[in-house]
């Protein structure tokens, strides 16, 4: 798995790509630790490009969700797969967070300007 | 595999007790359910297989360190049965605690409950047994089940 971070107008962009999973989830707190210091406003949670997500996984996203909100900062999630929208949905995650279709309504709903073209926003690999 | 073939297909293996089995574990399910005809329903499997192999992994601490993996499919049904000689838990304390989407940690009997069609567990102090039995859905079912959403 590689982690994908940007920020913009004071918003974080983390992209996961691949498997969050009890082997990748060591890296991936490590890459939010690193956001949580720099936060400023709030993070986008991209999971439109993780293929794989088990209860190890799921458990580091809640422990993101939870730092983030207890920093009175926003965060929302990009979600399109449905058999992983299934797996949030089967553990209740549908119900208590911001899950959009894509980048762009996540963006239009934080009120963050658009403009973001994938290859660019995607540029830098953790 | 066909639906009027009614042999009975077993896949037997034991893993010791790592991080690295899990993957291991999730490959040979993966194929085992594709080679029985599941398709999308095979990724469910093998994830349900993977966080009971998981439990094992990080609760029950078997002296014998392994943990035992076993599959069959007959017909449209295919079972898995994940068991260990650890040292077990108090299901019915799990069943009564309160369980919340912002917990950390527990999911794992969730997403397998969710996951499949019926999942057994039996744990005492010689170790825990986990069966879970998915029936591989008719074309119908699954043109019913992808219109409604």
């Amino acid at each position: 798995m590689e982690i994908l971070v940007e920020e913009k107008e004071g918003y974080h962009t983390v992209t996961p790509v691949g498997e969050v999973d009890i082997y990748t989830v060591p890296l991936f707190r490590k890459v939010i630790l690193k956001v949580e210091g720099d936060l400023k406003r709030g993070v986008i949670l991209d999971l439109s490009r993780m293929s794989f997500v088990d209860s190890s996984g799921i458990g580091a996203i809640i422990e993101t969700y939870q730092k983030i909100t207890s920093k009175n900062c926003v965060i929302v999630f990009v979600l399109d797969n449905p058999r992983i929208l299934k797996i949030f949905k089967l553990v209740g995650l549908d119900r208590v967070f911001k899950i959009f279709p894509n980048l762009g309504q996540a963006l239009q709903s934080i009120g963050v300007s658009r403009g973001y073209i994938d290859e660019e926003f995607f540029s830098e690999t953790t | 595999m066909s639906s009027k073939d009614v042999r009975e297909y077993r896949l037997s293996i034991d893993f010791p007790c790592s991080k690295k089995s899990l993957l291991r574990a999730r490959c040979k399910t993966l194929e085992f359910a594709r080679k029985h005809g599941f398709s999308q329903e095979a990724d469910d499997i093998a994830l349900a297989a993977e966080e009971a192999l998981k439990n094992v992994l990080q609760h029950a601490c078997p002296a014998d360190n392994k943990m035992h993996l076993e599959m069959s499919a007959k017909g449209d049904v295919l079972m898995v049965e994940v068991s260990d000689t650890g040292r077990g838990f108090d299901l019915e304390a799990y069943e009564c605690a309160p369980h919340s989407p912002y917990d950390l940690c527990g999911r794992g009997i969730q997403i397998m409950r969710g996951l499949m069609d019926k999942v057994s567990i039996v744990s005492d102090a010689d170790g825990t047994v986990v069966k879970m039995e998915k029936r591989r859905k008719t074309k119908k079912e699954d043109i019913r089940k992808q219109a409604s959403g």
